[in-house]
């Protein structure tokens, strides 16, 4: 499948991304996973939104105790989200039937473009069953920072590299790891090579998503070498 | 030298505005249902209101009900609203208390006497339970969520001004946590001494300026009561003959075609096209910051660098005219 030209060129001004080309890197992904299928991601739902100054990217995980590599359950009520707007994969049968447990955990990622930093921000929150409100900072570190991150995360700024601040978009609170250091660690991964757009959201998410549990499964990159930037 | 002096006085006057609050205590928290006296005080308008929070505990410490509280778990509400503590209570009375802003004929005494409230002092409730998970960030003991709060707002701001996250990081740590304090405190003098250090002086032009603007959006019109708009400004708009000409008139022509000053009317005309249809004239609605309406004609730089609040941002409300 051809993807849209614009996510085929190049950052125009790396390590910043534009609206337009942030917009693009999203389309891609969210090709890229429709293909590879929903269930394999371990994922509740991506969607993709447009604002009128940002898309946002979101995404939804159930949280297993103990069994986070399981797909069980993984259909959740998508109504239990009203902060982050959540709405329902209409096409998917199986979303309106599985409700969560009491104590289920979900984390909802959204992630935007910072119209300061020009750099992608992962805003996220943890909530648990059908307790009012998002779950605090102790909860994130227990159950969504891996281990060998959680001392790296806890050691920078005043409260960590998780601060906790209001979506930019639904104004709701939630975390979200300050964007203020992404461009550099952006130009030191990926040294000045010319990427598109899609392939920054994609090391993007393994330098930021990874740290706050948002992994992206090996199947994904099995069908092409895509960080060489090769077309299909 | 003259400009200098007038930013210097005007930043002042910023900084010694103060706002009178009337601050009641939670019917549903009192002893005395909504028999409990308020709490009277002028407040500055560039504080952030959390700061009042251990001297309301204790004002109002006889009369709730639930002894236990603690002065992190209070927050504020406005006709129902919670206010969002990380905005300074001048900003915050700007968008809610529909106060009509001074202007340069003064007050008009004829609106003014129209009116059917009187906006001042500024009636705000103060809560020690129930804290509104879905709509406020909740506070520590330690006032960290706070600090932090101001921290990461003053980094964009420095963000924008240079292109780079380095101005904050070169502050020792003592001006930098003395930043905070200068702000918390109203001590212009510190503040002033850790800003010069911060922001480069007038001869480095900023290379955007850190402006967001409220509109306040119609009750019926979704969950988020108001919306922020943001986007890179800078300071100087190149003429419009095209960007193709620029370079051929920079070397043979430098004085002619230079770039313009951005102004207030400009960076709204280009962020809001269809309520500033005009950059020099307010048609529908007009720029509010600190209580007064902002000249269309304000250079937007130097409006940052003597009116900005604490965290280096200016924040304007979008008022609807008529």
């Amino acid at each position: 499948m051809a993807s849209p030209p614009s996510s085929q060129r190049t950052l125009s001004a790396f390590p910043l991304v534009t609206a337009e080309e942030f917009d693009a890197a999203c389309r891609a992904f969210l090709n890229r996973v429709h293909v590879v299928g929903d269930t394999v991601m371990g994922w509740s739902s991506i969607r993709l939104h447009n604002r009128t100054t940002s898309s946002i990217l979101s995404i939804s995980r159930k949280i297993g105790h103990g069994s986070a590599h399981h797909n069980d359950g993984l259909y959740s009520n998508p109504r239990m989200d009203q902060g982050l707007r959540w709405e329902a994969l209409e096409d998917d049968p199986e979303a309106l039937i599985r409700t969560p447990e009491p104590s289920a955990l979900q984390v909802f990622y959204d992630i935007l473009l910072s119209p300061t930093y020009q750099v992608p921000v992962l805003y996220f929150q943890l909530r648990q069953g059908n307790q009012p409100g998002p779950l605090g900072i102790d909860a994130v570190y227990q159950y969504l920072v891996p281990d060998q991150y959680k001392n790296e995360l806890q050691s920078v700024g005043i409260m960590g590299g998780i601060s906790f601040g209001y979506h930019p978009d639904s104004g709701t609170p939630a975390f979200f790891v300050h964007p203020c250091q992404t461009a550099d660690a952006m130009r030191r991964i990926t040294g000045q090579r010319c990427i598109t757009p899609e392939s920054y959201l994609i090391i993007w998410l393994g330098l930021v998503g990874h740290r706050l549990g948002l992994q992206l499964p090996k199947e994904l990159f099995t069908t092409e070498r895509m960080l060489n930037s090769r077309v299909p | 030298m003259d400009s200098k002096a007038t930013w210097g006085s005007i930043q002042k006057a910023v900084w010694d505005g103060r706002l009178p609050l009337q601050i009641t205590l939670a019917p549903s928290e009192s002893r005395t249902y909504d028999q409990t006296d308020p709490y009277l005080i002028s407040y500055p308008r560039i504080s952030y209101l959390p700061s009042l929070l251990p001297r309301l505990r204790t004002f109002f410490a006889s009369s709730l009900i639930d002894p236990n509280t603690n002065p992190h778990q209070g927050w504020f509400s406005f006709e129902g609203v919670p206010l969002k503590w990380h905005y300074p209570v001048g900003l915050l009375y700007d968008l809610y208390a529909g106060a009509d802003p001074a202007s340069k004929g003064g007050t008009d005494t004829d609106l003014a006497s129209v009116s059917d409230e009187d906006p001042l002092p500024w009636r705000l409730t103060v809560h020690f339970s129930d804290w509104p998970d879905e709509e406020l960030v909740r506070l520590d003991a330690d006032g960290m969520v706070m600090h932090d709060a101001f921290i990461n707002s003053v980094k964009e701001a420095d963000f924008l001004r240079n292109g780079t996250a380095k101005g904050i990081m070169t502050l020792s740590k003592e001006d930098s946590s003395g930043l905070w304090e200068a702000v918390r405190d109203v001590d212009l003098p510190l503040f002033q001494r850790i800003s010069n250090v911060l922001i480069p002086p007038p001869s480095q032009p900023f290379r955007n300026v850190p402006i967001r603007l409220f509109l306040p959006l119609p009750p019926d019109s979704g969950s988020p009561s108001l919306k922020v708009v943001q986007s890179p400004i800078p300071p100087s708009i190149l003429p419009s003959s095209g960007s193709a000409s620029v370079a051929a008139s920079q070397s043979i022509l430098p004085a002619a075609r230079g770039p313009q000053p951005q102004t207030i009317g400009s960076a709204l005309n280009m962020l809001l096209p269809h309520l500033f249809p005009s950059r020099r004239t307010p048609v529908l609605a007009k720029p509010v910051l600190h209580g007064a309406a902002v000249p269309m004609s304000a250079p937007v730089e130097e409006v940052v660098r003597c009116s900005g609040y604490g965290d280096g941002w200016v924040y304007i409300v979008i008022r609807m005219m008529g």
